[in-house]
């Protein structure tokens, strides 16, 4: 008995051991994505953190530390305050289009008809296309003079519509491009959802006469949470740091009225020549962007945890 | 527990990283200590010359800078000069580089040979064209102390440029506008369906506009203000005015939201536009839409009860850079090129840098003659190059704009100028 005993636990060390060597050669395989992600990731990062403290002008060697000026200028720049109220407009109105369209086609293309995986493909197309072109094809489109839109408009009989001329227009645009670039992710995200979910929930909420929107309402639902909780968090993020898409479409304008704070650190940086400042608005999307990361993980998790 | 709240703290330190990172991507500086040049040391025939021309691929100076090119690499055997042409973002990946150290040997310095590269570039004023530089230049390319530091192969003069047959064709006679009113009265003959009195490329070329119409604007002693660091904000919002009033009063081309550079050259070149504001760049542009088009420009009206007058400065420059490996090559390269100086300026259809040069302005030449040769009409400088610091063309960009699509007052737009003046005043001081 005492034997078999030793010999187990001679098993089970000689395993933790093969174990402990193999934990440490995976461990070894990350190292050149760790240095890739320092390089290209965290030093940046810090060095920007560095920067929101100068005045320097982004080129010259020159600079000077400044203290928190950069960070106070933030609360009083009404640029500044447009733009992060743009570019919460951007991330919530992009993310909730985005879940929209992305369910209405997940539902839609799950079911089983011919040309059913053509449709998927056309809607995920764009999310493959680079928001540049997708934001040069939409400006070619909306044109003033040429573009598609106003021709159809002028051939119905109506006037030429400057479409970017009104920076209530343009911001409304700008989101409507958006989600249509990205529902494909959300489609993609849910119709996985959709797939996980086993079929006799289904046919047991049939036998007890559930109709097709109480089997929506409470056996999908409540069973795509962790879709739900993937999809919002990744569009939230990607609204709330759009770039191309305006700097092609209005480079920020009329005026300042369409900037996301992303373009306005563009803006900032390399046209105003003022790093320090810029920098200093990166830190405000980073802690913005990071809480609200962590606030809709945690309210999206206990959905999850409750589901 | 203990595991499970490491991976949870490793988890967040990741997303902490990679959202900051992300967010920050585009804000750091590299401080790399990356060379430039890869020939061997000054004076070794071994040398390759990269020259950022600033200048597109297919741009007329372009190719005359390449047969140039080719003709000193035949004379100077192991010399090769890299020609790169610009991209549409020159100007931040210029400043990219400086930031890096990583300079090219030549580059084209558009403007901006004293003000923004000057700490970076070679004092040139001991070379043999150095003397020749055309007297209207000095106030933006010679500093105080008589350092130049860039080569002008052409000089950018221009006013209020117009499409003569629109004109013709409405009985105006653009040598008769002496005002702005003159210049309202001249719009409204030619405002029709098919015809936008003032055309601009939207918000980038906005600023274009507003840099030509505030000299006048301003008097000499709001000039000193303004070098003095004061904005005078009566003067700025002066010229926004002027060009609210257009936007008002219906002059200004209806797609102006959306409209391009290459937009304004074509509506210049097909009769859309009868009047613009712009460099001397879009006559070149102009032509290559329509070579039959009749264009000449005329001088800006003054609201300060000052003369008429033309808006000039440094267009194409060429610096090389004091940390360069190959510093004697690039500078007698450069010294090559101002020798050239005639070819380089004809080719851009601009008038030469240097007074060496001998000029060839094609359709444009009467118009040059009448009022820069026979009328001796004054030449001011770029407003923003002299008076404002450097990094607010930005600004005068989206004030401008603000105004033309009415999303602020002229006073709300031009405290908005105050603010970044007093802001970037402050950083160069």
């Amino acid at each position: 008995m005492a034997t078999t005993r030793l010999k187990t636990t001679q098993r089970t060390r000689g395993y933790r051991a093969k174990t402990h060597r193999g934990s440490g050669l995976i461990n070894l395989l990350y190292i050149p994505a760790l240095i890739l992600f320092a390089i290209f990731m965290v030093y940046p990062l810090v060095s920007g953190i560095g920067l929101a403290f100068t005045d320097w002008n982004g080129y010259s060697a020159a600079r000077s530390f400044v203290g928190f000026d950069n960070f106070s200028r933030l609360f009083t720049d009404p640029v500044f305050g447009q733009s992060l109220v743009n570019t919460f407009i951007y991330g919530v109105g992009s993310m909730i289009l985005q879940q929209i369209f992305g369910l209405g086609l997940a539902l839609a293309l799950d079911r089983k008809f011919r040309g059913r995986t053509t449709a998927r493909a056309i809607v995920y197309l764009p999310v493959l296309v680079s928001p540049v072109i997708m934001g040069t094809m939409y400006y070619l489109l909306l044109q003033y003079n040429d573009g598609a839109f106003n021709e159809i408009v002028v051939a119905l009989g109506g006037d030429r519509v400057a479409w970017f001329a009104d920076s209530g227009n343009a911001v409304a645009i700008i989101v409507a491009i958006n989600s249509l670039q990205f529902m494909g992710i959300s489609m993609i995200i849910y119709l996985a959802g959709l797939q996980s979910i086993p079929e006799m929930y289904y046919e047991a909420a049939s036998l007890d006469g559930a109709s097709t929107w109480h089997k929506f309402r409470y056996v999908t639902v409540p069973l795509l949470q962790p879709a739900f909780a993937t999809s919002i968090v990744l569009n939230l993020i990607g609204g709330l740091k759009l770039f191309d898409i305006i700097k092609i479409l209005t480079n920020g304008g009329p005026g300042y009225s369409t900037n996301s704070v992303s373009t306005l650190i563009s803006i900032t940086y390399f046209d105003n020549q003022n790093a320090g400042y810029a920098s200093a608005m990166g830190v405000a999307l980073f802690v913005i962007i990071l809480a609200v990361t962590l606030v809709m993980n945690k309210m999206l998790g206990r959905k999850q945890l409750e589901a | 527990m203990k595991s499970g709240k490491t991976m949870r703290s490793v988890k967040t330190a990741s997303v902490v990283a990679l959202v900051g990172a992300l967010a920050l991507a585009g804000c750091s500086s590299d401080d790399g200590d990356a060379g430039s040049g890869s020939g061997e040391s000054s004076g070794s025939v071994d040398a390759t010359i990269e020259f950022q021309t600033g200048l597109a691929v297919d741009d007329t100076e372009a190719q005359a800078l390449k047969e140039l090119a080719a003709q000193y690499e035949a004379d100077h055997e192991g010399v090769t000069i890299d020609l790169v042409p610009a991209g549409e973002d020159y100007e931040a990946n210029m400043k990219v580089r400086l930031a890096a150290d990583d300079a090219p040997d030549i580059w084209n310095t558009h403007g901006w040979s004293v003000l923004r590269y000057g700490e970076f570039l070679l004092p040139l004023q001991d070379q043999p064209w150095a003397d020749d530089v055309i007297p209207s230049l000095e106030t933006t390319m010679v500093t105080a102390d008589g350092e130049i530091f860039a080569m002008p192969t052409n000089i950018d003069i221009s006013g209020i440029i117009y499409n003569a047959d629109v004109l013709k064709d409405a009985g105006v006679d653009p040598a008769g506008i002496d005002s702005w009113d003159d210049f309202a009265a001249a719009a409204d003959k030619v405002n029709s369906d098919t015809v936008s009195p003032v055309y601009i490329g939207g918000k980038p070329l906005s600023a274009a506009v507003a840099d030509r119409v505030v000299s006048g604007t301003f008097n000499d002693n709001q000039l000193t203000e303004m070098t003095d660091g004061t904005f005078v904000s009566s003067a700025y919002q002066e010229m926004l005015d002027i060009i609210h009033s257009w936007g008002e009063a219906g002059y200004i081309n209806p797609d102006y939201s959306s409209a391009s550079r290459d937009d304004m050259a074509k509506a210049l070149a097909q009769g859309q536009a009868a009047f613009e504001f712009g460099p001397s760049l879009l006559f070149d542009n102009a032509l290559s839409f329509n070579p039959d088009v009749n264009l000449g420009f005329i001088p800006m009206p003054s609201n300060t009860g000052g003369p008429k007058y033309l808006v000039g400065g440094e267009r194409t420059a060429f610096g090389v850079s004091k940390s360069s490996e190959n510093t004697e090559v690039a500078t007698d390269f450069v010294n090559f090129l101002a020798e050239n100086v005639t070819d380089l300026a004809a080719a851009s259809s601009s008038p030469p840098g240097l007074t060496t040069g001998t000029m060839d302005l094609g359709p444009i030449q009467p118009s040059f003659d009448e009022w820069v040769t026979e009328a001796n009409t004054p030449v001011v400088p770029y407003f923003d190059r002299v008076y404002l610091p450097n990094g607010s063309w930005d600004a005068m960009q989206v004030t401008t704009d603000s105004v033309i699509t009415e999303q602020a007052s002229t006073a709300d737009a031009t405290e908005q100028m105050k603010t970044t003046f007093d802001n970037l005043y402050g950083q160069t001081k």
